[in-house]
Parts: structure tokens; sequence; C-alpha cells
């Protein structure tokens, strides 16, 4: 196999997609903020969860660089921390769905007939439900009574896992469709049959001969999730069901800046601007990602002309 | 010169005049904006805020509660007192005719003779009595059902005077406020069957009746969840009211309503139900010099029950500590902008019962630290106390989530108790899953922060008596959620709720407030205030503070 | 075709009845009952007075039974009343359904106007700055967040210019249809935004992909002008995927306006049900759950059987979709 020609083919597309190239920047550039947001914190010598009536909504200043919120807490900080949980949010349920989706794709499209049939209709099923009125249902639902022990379910930090496995939820077939295509088109190429003639059992042939070769769209279909669910947590955060304060996330910050954006736009224009600065780069990093991986798509651009 | 004089006088004259009539065409119409929609228009299904909001344009209570805070009488003569001759007590008798140490009221009123419904129907006592019949009805689903059946009997002396006859003599015996009135000419046939009443009251299948409504305005047009329009009550005899049509906006974001107040599509967003304090202070700065903005402490009562069952805070120093830890102070000042006034127990200082004297708890940490000690909480370690076992001093608040002022005031609480080293963990709840189940059945296992909203001398039977503790036993009936248990506090609201006497009851209100600060079964936090953004010309609106709303007075709102 | 139509309409009754049944229970999970939520803020009701109204609306009995006799009543055509609105569920759901519809159909052929010429000038040149422009706008409206977008409009053109109103369906006691669409044109802003990036890039790939097929070499070869190649040949093929994804996307964007009908105080489906479900409205909630599943089962179903007319390689595009 010609993998790491093709690998490289790809990496030298990826370059040319110049607008990925700098979300990818872009984008590395805000985990590495957000990953050394602790370090940050005691650099400056401040507490992102320390309240000052006396300092609200101060203007920018060398204490605090972007200000402070309606509690006087450090603004900037507030936002690395809310990244850690967005990023943190979006990143793990499209994980989810893109595990989710593959082992049920994989499944689906190498076994066919019956398992594919059940596995498809059952993807079908949950593509062509309402999602935002569902979401709401999820969200407003108890969580002691779905089984969940109260100390669990009372927890800060339980909003933000329920967000995560809400949308792995209704995310997880976009994924399955993907994997099972690219399943069913490799399925009986020569290397997947000599594997089986040699008589490896089905979970080791999908794992080791079929994963790889589908990874692609499995990869790019989770970037593009990534950015979906981000802007799904800040919705869902706007109807007072996303990630619960004290527990900060982009979205809920924005939604609590909105009744003040007259008098502190800064507290609104920052979270807005992080939320669409990241999911246009996890979009743009998708799109350039297909355009690297799939030469064959038709945004791939300079062959046709 | 005279005639230069006289031309200027004219001139004068006519600018006036045509800046007052193109004022008077403007301003024959007043829309107002209000962020919720009444779930029902009928006056005695449910209570709602919106709902008492609206109605009170078009339709009045028998008597009701005015600005000085004393029951007055709107659709009837004179409230019913001894000293008028119009009550008067009798022994309450049981089953076998015996004594039963309880005594009931016979109470007689005379309903006003210049009092019609809107299609001119005079509203009488056969409406009274009718209203009685459909709100103790147990199948017709209204909230407070037992204010009905307290009433056992009505004597009907002609077609405007009656005797009511009531079970319960307490010291609110003389007045009906908040009785309204349903018309029997209307309203018998929906109540034919009583179980289906509830959608077949013609305020749901015909609102805009004008035999409905018996107030300055009726409702003329209904827009579920968009608007309602008022327009002038032909048969409406009391004082007119200036505008012909009142237009009520239902628009639920606040940052929307602002807009629309902004763009001027809304004249007046309500103070009952308008912007959050801190929404409302964010709008003064800005455009305060364009509207007139009234700020008003009300009767919601802030504050955070402590579950008494709870082995820390069974602990009264630690409850003391907890108070003398936050400066209620600061954030009423920083936060609300000094708008919001600290409460030191749940009577609001407008009330006559209220008690200047009882104990307040000012903020002095050390104060704080020093009952924490002397509670045992006295090692630290990673900036939270422990007791001698080793346990540590955490504790839970919920309160509602999606409520922005609430969040942020617990926020702040939260950073005033680390620095005394008590550790306060968030977790908040939606209002359906606070009050439905961890509230309601006690199922909270340290702070809870909401609001009563109450009346002058509102009786604390339902939060204070110890026989008014849910459990699952009595049903979770009952609103003494933090478990306060007090023979002294039980005698004092037994002994309230029957004296008559107004200077005696002051003295035992005094005793139950003192009780109340000294034991601090909850940690009062606040009045919230309602601020009112009125147009320039809008005069006449007055706030009362209680929860009868500035639309009781209506007719005397007026454009200058 | 037929038994193609006959087992997807019996799949998605299937999915309808499952729906139902998950709904009900769902909400069932949810904590507190409206009238648990009404001693919660008035102290002067008893116990005595919960489990009367308990009873009265039949809130004390076990799901199970509850839902039975729900579908029994559904299956006869009473959908039972709601709670908020005192009335019965349909005279509340149909003209909340079509505000709904007005707004939908209004901002999706505002979207297709506006999306498909431009994907087309794109697809002429791909590669070229203005399609890197184009291109990147569009990212950047799927990108923005929905109430943030509808908020900066309603600053700009209410607050700020004034030419719009803030929010509200029509000046009341108006409704001239002047009047109604004056306070529509923000909602549908909002609404158009997204629409408009997405079809512009369907149309932009489903052109350059069409492009790129034999007959239209062929025709280019041949001669004929470059406008009745692309308006002519090209578009005809391109347009099929991207007014399939519109009818998919009809039924999601159905129920999904609730963020501009909350902005807009637009009352439609999705604010319909986001309030039934908030103030436990048992049976507005499913009725508006249940409609809202069956609009977007109708328009998978249509966009599959579009699909199945009129494009021969539908197996492919429908695994591509994503």
């Amino acid at each position: 196999m010609a993998s790491a020609r093709n690998l490289d083919m790809s990496w030298r597309r990826f370059l040319r997609h110049r607008l990925a190239l700098v979300s990818l920047v872009v984008l590395v550039t805000m985990a590495i903020l957000i990953a050394f947001a602790p370090a940050i914190e005691t650099g400056l010598g401040l507490d992102a969860e320390e309240v000052d009536l006396f300092a609200r909504l101060a203007a920018p200043n060398p204490i605090h660089w972007l200000g402070t919120d309606e509690l006087g807490r450090d603004l900037m900080l507030r936002l690395l921390h809310g990244g850690q949980i967005s990023l943190f949010v979006g990143i793990s349920a499209a994980l989810a769905s893109a595990l989710i989706g593959s082992v049920l794709g994989l499944i689906s499209g190498y076994h066919g007939g019956r398992i594919d049939a059940a596995v498809m209709r059952f993807a079908d099923g949950v593509i062509s439900l309402p999602l935002l009125p569902l979401l709401i249902v999820l969200a407003a639902v108890d969580p002691v009574k779905l089984g969940f022990p109260e100390a669990v379910a009372m927890s800060e930090s339980f909003s933000v896992y329920r967000i995560i496995a809400i949308i792995t939820l209704v995310s997880w077939p976009t994924v399955a469709r993907l994997a099972r295509a690219a399943t069913l088109s490799i399925r009986h190429r020569t290397f997947v049959e000599a594997a089986r003639a040699q008589g490896f059992g089905a979970t080791r042939i999908m794992l080791r001969h079929i994963l790889p070769n589908a990874a692609s769209p499995i990869l790019t279909a989770a970037t593009l999730t990534v950015g979906n669910v981000i802007l799904v947590e800040s919705v869902l955060s706007f109807l007072g069901l996303g990630v619960q304060p004290p527990v900060p996330s982009w979205g809920n910050m924005l939604t609590g800046a909105q009744d003040l954006i007259s008098e502190a736009p800064a507290l609104a224009v920052w979270p807005g601007v992080l939320i669409f600065l990241t999911v246009i780069a996890f979009n743009l990093l998708g799109d350039g990602l297909q355009v690297a991986l799939d030469p064959r798509h038709p945004t791939a651009r300079g062959d046709s002309s | 010169m005279t005639v230069r004089r006289l031309l200027s006088v004219l001139v004068t004259v006519i600018v006036v005049w045509a800046g007052n009539a193109t004022i008077a065409q403007a301003r024959d119409r007043l829309v107002i904006g209000i962020n919720q929609f009444p779930s029902t228009l009928n006056p005695i299904i449910d209570s709602m805020l919106v709902k008492s909001f609206v109605l009170a344009m078009a339709r009045r209570s028998v008597s009701s509660i005015g600005n000085d805070w004393e029951s007055f009488c709107q659709l009837c003569t004179e409230l019913a007192t001894f000293e008028s001759g119009r009550a008067e007590a009798f022994d309450l008798l049981d089953d076998d005719g015996k004594q039963t140490g309880k005594k009931g009221v016979r109470a007689r009123f005379t309903l006003r003779d210049d009092i019609f419904w809107g299609d001119g129907v005079p509203v009488t006592t056969r409406d009274f009595v009718f209203t009685w019949h459909v709100g103790r009805h147990p199948e017709t689903g209204v909230a407070d059902l037992r204010s009905f059946q307290d009433i056992t009997n009505i004597e009907v002396q002609d077609d405007k005077t009656f005797t009511i006859v009531s079970r319960k003599l307490d010291y609110r015996y003389y007045a009906l406020n908040g009785f309204q009135l349903l018309p029997f000419h209307l309203e018998q046939k929906a109540f034919s069957v009583p179980r289906e009443y509830r959608s077949r009251t013609l305020y749901e299948t015909d609102p805009t009746n004008p035999g409905l409504y018996n107030g300055p305005y009726r409702i003329t047009e209904v827009m579920p969840g968009s608007y309602i329009v008022l327009k002038r009550n032909a048969h409406w005899r009391g004082k007119r009211p200036t505008f012909d049509e009142i237009q009520v906006r239902t628009i639920e974001k606040t940052a929307a309503l602002e807009a629309n107040l902004l763009s001027g599509a809304i004249d007046y967003i309500a103070g009952e139900a308008g912007l959050s304090l801190d929404q409302a202070l964010a709008f003064e700065k800005r455009h305060g010099a364009e509207y007139q903005i009234i700020h008003k402490p009300g009767l919601i009562y802030e504050h955070i029950d402590l579950m008494l069952d709870n082995p820390i805070l069974a602990d009264i120093r630690v409850r003391r500590a907890l108070v003398h830890a936050i400066d209620r102070q600061a954030i009423s000042d920083r936060l609300f902008a000094g708008k919001q006034p600290v409460a030191h127990g749940s009577v609001h200082p407008l009330d006559w019962i209220y008690d200047p004297d009882i104990p307040k708890y000012v903020y002095d940490p050390d104060r704080a630290k020093v009952l924490l000690d002397e509670a045992g909480w006295s090692v630290m370690n990673e900036g939270v106390r422990h007791n001698a076992a080793g346990q540590p001093l955490r504790l839970e608040i919920v309160t509602t989530a999606g409520n922005r002022v609430r969040e942020l005031v617990e926020q702040v609480l939260q950073s005033y108790w680390k620095r005394v080293g008590i550790a306060v963990r968030i977790r908040n709840q939606p209002a359906r899953v606070l009050f439905g189940e961890t509230i309601s059945k006690r199922k909270f296992t340290g702070l809870a922060m909401f609001a009563w909203l109450s009346a002058p001398e509102s009786l604390p039977r339902t939060t204070l008596h110890s026989d008014s503790i849910p459990t699952k036993a009595n049903n979770w009936a009952g609103q003494n959620y933090t478990g306060f248990k007090n023979a002294e506090m039980d005698r004092l609201i037994d002994a309230v709720e029957i004296e008559l006497d107004r200077e005696k009851r002051g003295a035992l209100w005094g005793e139950i407030q003192r009780i109340y600060a000294e034991y601090l079964p909850a940690i009062p936090l606040y009045f919230r205030t309602d601020t009112f953004i009125l147009p320039k010309w809008l005069k006449g609106v007055r706030p009362t503070g209680h929860f009868v709303t500035t639309t009781n007075w209506i007719e005397e709102w007026r454009v200058e | 075709m037929v038994g193609f139509i006959v087992s997807r309409l019996t799949q998605s009754a299937l999915v309808l009845l499952v729906m139902s049944f998950l709904i009900y229970v769902l909400l069932g999970l949810m904590p507190g009952d409206p009238i648990d939520l009404m001693i919660g803020a008035d102290p002067d009701v008893t116990a005595e007075d919960v489990a009367r109204l308990k009873a009265l609306q039949g809130v004390d009995r076990p799901i199970m039974e509850r839902y039975a006799n729900w579908l029994e009543r559904v299956l006869v055509g009473d959908l039972g009343y709601s709670r908020l609105f005192s009335r019965p569920v349909l005279e509340v759901l149909v003209p909340r359904l079509a505000h709904s519809l007005v707004l939908m159909v209004v901002a999706l052929v505002l979207s297709l106007a506006i999306a498909i010429p431009i994907g087309i000038y794109a697809a002429r040149w791909p590669g070229s700055w203005t399609d890197q422009l184009i291109n990147l706008v569009c990212f950047a409206g799927v990108s923005i967040p929905p109430f943030w977008l509808a908020l900066l409009l309603i600053l700009l053109f209410a607050v700020g210019l004034g030419v719009f109103p803030a929010s509200g369906m029509a000046t009341v006691s108006d409704g001239g249809l002047l009047d109604r669409a004056h306070y529509m044109v923000l909602p549908v802003l909002t609404l158009a935004f997204a629409g408009i990036a997405g079809y512009t890039r369907h149309t932009r790939a489903a052109m350059i992909e069409v492009m790129r097929e034999d007959y239209v070499r062929t025709a280019r070869s041949k001669g004929v002008a470059e406008y009745k190649v692309v308006w002519k040949h090209a578009l005809r093929n391109a347009l099929l995927p991207v007014v399939t994804i519109s009818a998919l996307d009809f039924g999601s964007l159905f129920s999904g306006a609730l963020v501009t009908e909350t902005m807009f105080a637009w009352l439609g489906m999705g604010k319909t049900i986001y309030d039934a479900v908030m103030g436990n409205d048992y049976n507005l909630a499913l009725a508006g759950l249940l409609l809202a599943t069956v609009v977007t089962l109708a328009a998978n179903i249509l966009a599959d059987i579009s699909y199945a007319l009129l494009d021969p390689r539908i197996t492919y595009r429908v695994e591509r979709r994503g």
C-alpha cells in the first residue's frame, strides 16, 4: 500500500487550503492558551472565581487585560475557563458520536443483511426526528428519575456531561452512514478478502483493515461536528438548558451578557466572537480535510477549469 | 404694541392648543409591555401576577388594599367591621351542637348600586352567591379552595346586601380583599358541568364579551401569547379613564422588551412584570433622562431557607455566622445601586406590623469566624474549615436556574463565605424542579434561595408553624421547608390569628419577628424592587409596594 | 415506486408511534408538575388543595395508564386540552402552525433566491478569489450563533435605525398585509442568513460537479454559448440536490426556528413546543412534538421520492449527504 505517499499528498493538498491552515493555527493557539489558563492565572496573580463587587464591569486595564465582568471577575480568565468547557463539550461530543457512529457503521456495512437494515432504519429514525424540540425535552428531564444517583445528578458539572450525552445521542447517525458507506465500498476489495481467507475474525478485519480506510470521512465529519456542538451548546444556553452557572461556557457567558448588552457590550462581544471564530475554524478545517483526504470531492479546486 | 401683544398671545394659544391637540391625539392609546402572558383570563382560576395586572383594568374585586396598605371597599359600600355594626362574632358549634371554643363571624356587605357589568346588567348579590358556588366546588379547579369553603353560608338580604357566615374569625374578617365576582347571567351555563367549567368559562371561549367586565375598561381583543387590547367600558360609572385604548403586549425576552421601548413600539414597561433590576439599572444609566423611572421595593421577600435537619445548620452559631459573613448592604449597593433594601426579617418595613427593634446582623466576618470557632469548626485545611472529627464545613446552595439576578447574588455569597472558610457549592435547578421537588419535598441539604410573595400583615402559619413542616405522611403539606420547630412561635401564630385588637396584635407580631430574627430559620436577603419605566408624559402611576398592581387605579393615570 | 412509498409510510408511522411513547415517558420524567409549581409561589395553597387539583387534572395516576388513555383519545381525534392556554390543543396549534409555515416558506424562498445565483457564480471559477470570499462568507453564515445574530439585527435595525419593529407579528388590531410584512423582515432575515450560506455551498458544489460531467463538456466543445451551458444544461441537474436538501431542511427548520421565534416574539411552533415543555403542558407538548415529527418525516419522504424519481444514482447520493 502507498499510504505514506497518500498521506504526503493529502498533507500537500491541505497546505494549499490556506483558510484551513489559518484555522488550524487559530485553533492550536486557542487550545494552548486554554490549556495554560491555570498558569496564566497564577502568573497574573488573579483568581477567576474571585468576586469583587467594587470592580464590576471595569474597562480593560493593566491588571485585567480585557476588563471585568458583572461581578468583578477577570473577563479574560473567565473566557479561558469558558473555552475549556466549550471545547471540552464540543470535542467530547464529537468523539463520542464518531466512536458510536463508526462502530455501528462498520458493523452495519460489514455484515449487511438484517443487522444493516436494523441499524440503518434506526439511524434514519433518529435523523428524521425534530432535533431542537427533542433536545429541549431531553435537557428538561429529571436525571434522578432516569436512574442517575442523586450525587451525580446534582454535581456542578452534571449539566456539562448531560449536554455531551444529548448531543451524542442525536449526532451519531451521520457518522454511522459515512462509515457504512466507506465500509461497503471496500469490503470486497482484495486485501479484505485476503484477510478473510486467512481466517481472521470479523472484529480484527474491521479494525485492522477497514477502519483505516474509512477514517477520512469519519475524521472530516467529526471535525465538522465539533463546531456544530459548540453552536448547539450556545443555543441551549440561550434557552436556559445549557451548561449551568457558575461553570462558565462561552454559551452561557454570552447568554448572561445579552441583558447588559447596552451597558457592557464587551461582555457579549467576546464570547460571541470566540464562539464564532471557533466554529468557523472547525468548519474550515473540516472543509480542508475533506479536500485533502478526498481529491474527488467537488469542493476540491483547480482541476476542473 | 397691543396688537403685537394680542398677536403673540394668540400665537401662543394656538401653538399650545395645537400642541396639546397633537399630544392628545397621539396619547389616546397607551401601550404597556409585560414579560409574560396570562394563562387564563378567568379571575378565580389560578393566581398569577400578570393576570391580576391585566384584569385590574377591566374588573375590580369586592375590596382591595390601597396605597396606604389598608383595606378599602371597591364594589362594596363599607367594610364590615364590628364598629360599623356590620359584623358579629358567634361561637362555633360542632355537629353535636357542643361548643368548640372557636369563633366564627357573620359579616354583612352591601354592593354599590353604581357598578355594572359591561353589558349594562347591574352587579348584584346573585353574582356573589354564584361566585361562591363556583369557587367552593371541588371540581372547578380554583387554586385557593379553602377561602371559599371557609364561608359556610351566605344569607341574602336583597339584591345588593348579603351576610357572609364564616367558620373562621381572624383579623382579616372585615374585608373581601381580592374577592372577584363572576357574572351570573353569563357564566351560569358554563358552570352547569363543574368539572368542565375551566374550559367552558366565557373568559376562555368568549373573552371579549363585554358582560364579563365591571371595571373602567373591557377586553376587546385577545391574541394569545402576544397582546390584549382593552377599550373603555361604557357602563363604568367611576372616574373616566384618560385613555381610549390600552394595549398590553407580551414580550418575554427582556432584551427585546427594552428594544421595543426604545424603538417606541411600547410606551411603558410595567414594573410588576418587566425588566430585572440589574437590567433596569443599566437602562437607567443610559436612558434615565428620557424616561421616568420609579423603583419600588415590594412584598417579594428574597431569602435563603436553611435546612435545619442538617446537623451543621442545626447549630444556631453556624446560622448566625453565615449571616455575619455576608455583606448584604454592599450587594444591595453595588449590584442594585442601593435600590433593593436589605431585609432583616420577613416583614416588610412598610407593613404596619413591622418592628424596627428586631435584632439585625451586620457584616462582621470576624464575628463570623469567632462563631464558627466556637461551634467547633476551627481547623483550617486548604481554605475550608473542618471540625475535630475532620468533617469539612461544606454546604450546598440551590436556586432557580436561569434567574440571572439570583445566580449573580449566589456567586457573590459563595465568594463571601469562602473568605471565612465555608465552602458552598452551587447546584441550581429549573424552577419546576426546584419548587416541584427539591424545596417542596425538603430535598435540599443546605441552603435554598427563593422568594415569598406575601400580603400585608400576612400570617406565617404555613411557613413557620411546626404543623406546617412538609412530610411524606402529610402529603408534603405546608411550606415550613426549613423544618423550624419553636413552641413559642407556634403559640404566637395561633394567638395572633384570632387577636382582633390591633394594638395587642402589634405586640404579638413584634414577638414573632424577634423570634424569627433570633433563631434564623432563614437568611433574609432583601425585598425585591420593581422598576417602572414610564414615559415622561404619563402621570398618576403609583406603585403600591404590595401585590395589588398599579392598574387597579388606572383611571388615575393621565397625560401631562 | 409504490412499494417504496408504502414501506416509507409504514416506517414513518412506526417512528411516529415510538416517538409518541418516548416523548410521553420523557415528559413524565420531567420533575415537578404544574400544581407543585403553583404551591411554590403561594403560601396559602394547602395540601388538600394540591391533592384535589392533582386528582382533577389526572396527574396522580401511573404514567402507562395515562399514555394508554391519551393514545386512545388521540386515535379518535381528541388531542385534549392545553393547560397553559386553557383551550383545545388544536385550537392553539393550528394558528401557530400557520405562523410558522409563513415564516419558513418566506425565509426558504428568499434563501434559495439569493443562494442559487451566488452559488452558480462561485462555481463558474472555482478557486478564484471571489469564490474563496463567497466560501468564507458562507462559512461565517453557518457559524454565527443565531440568537446573537438576532440580537445584532434588533440593535441595528430596530433600536439604532428604527426602520423595523423589534418584535411581534403585527400592529395590534391592524393586520394589513404590508404591516405584517414589515414585522416579518427581521425574523426572516435571521432565518435566511444560515439558509443562504448553506444553499450557496450546496449549489456551488453541485454546479462544479455537474460542470465536470461529460455532456457539459460535450456541449461546450460543440460551441454552445456559455450562458446556455450554465443555465440550460447544468443548472437543471445541479438544482436537484439543492431542492431536495431544502426539502429535508424544511422539516428541521420548521421546529428549529425556536430561537428566532423567541427573540422576535413570533408565535410559531418552536416557541409553542418550548413553552409547553417548560410549562408542563403535556397535551400541547405532545401534540406539538408529534406534529413537528410528522412534518419532518413528510419532508424526508418527499425528499426521498424526488431523489428516487429524478436521480438514478439515488443510493450514492443519500449516503453522501452528511
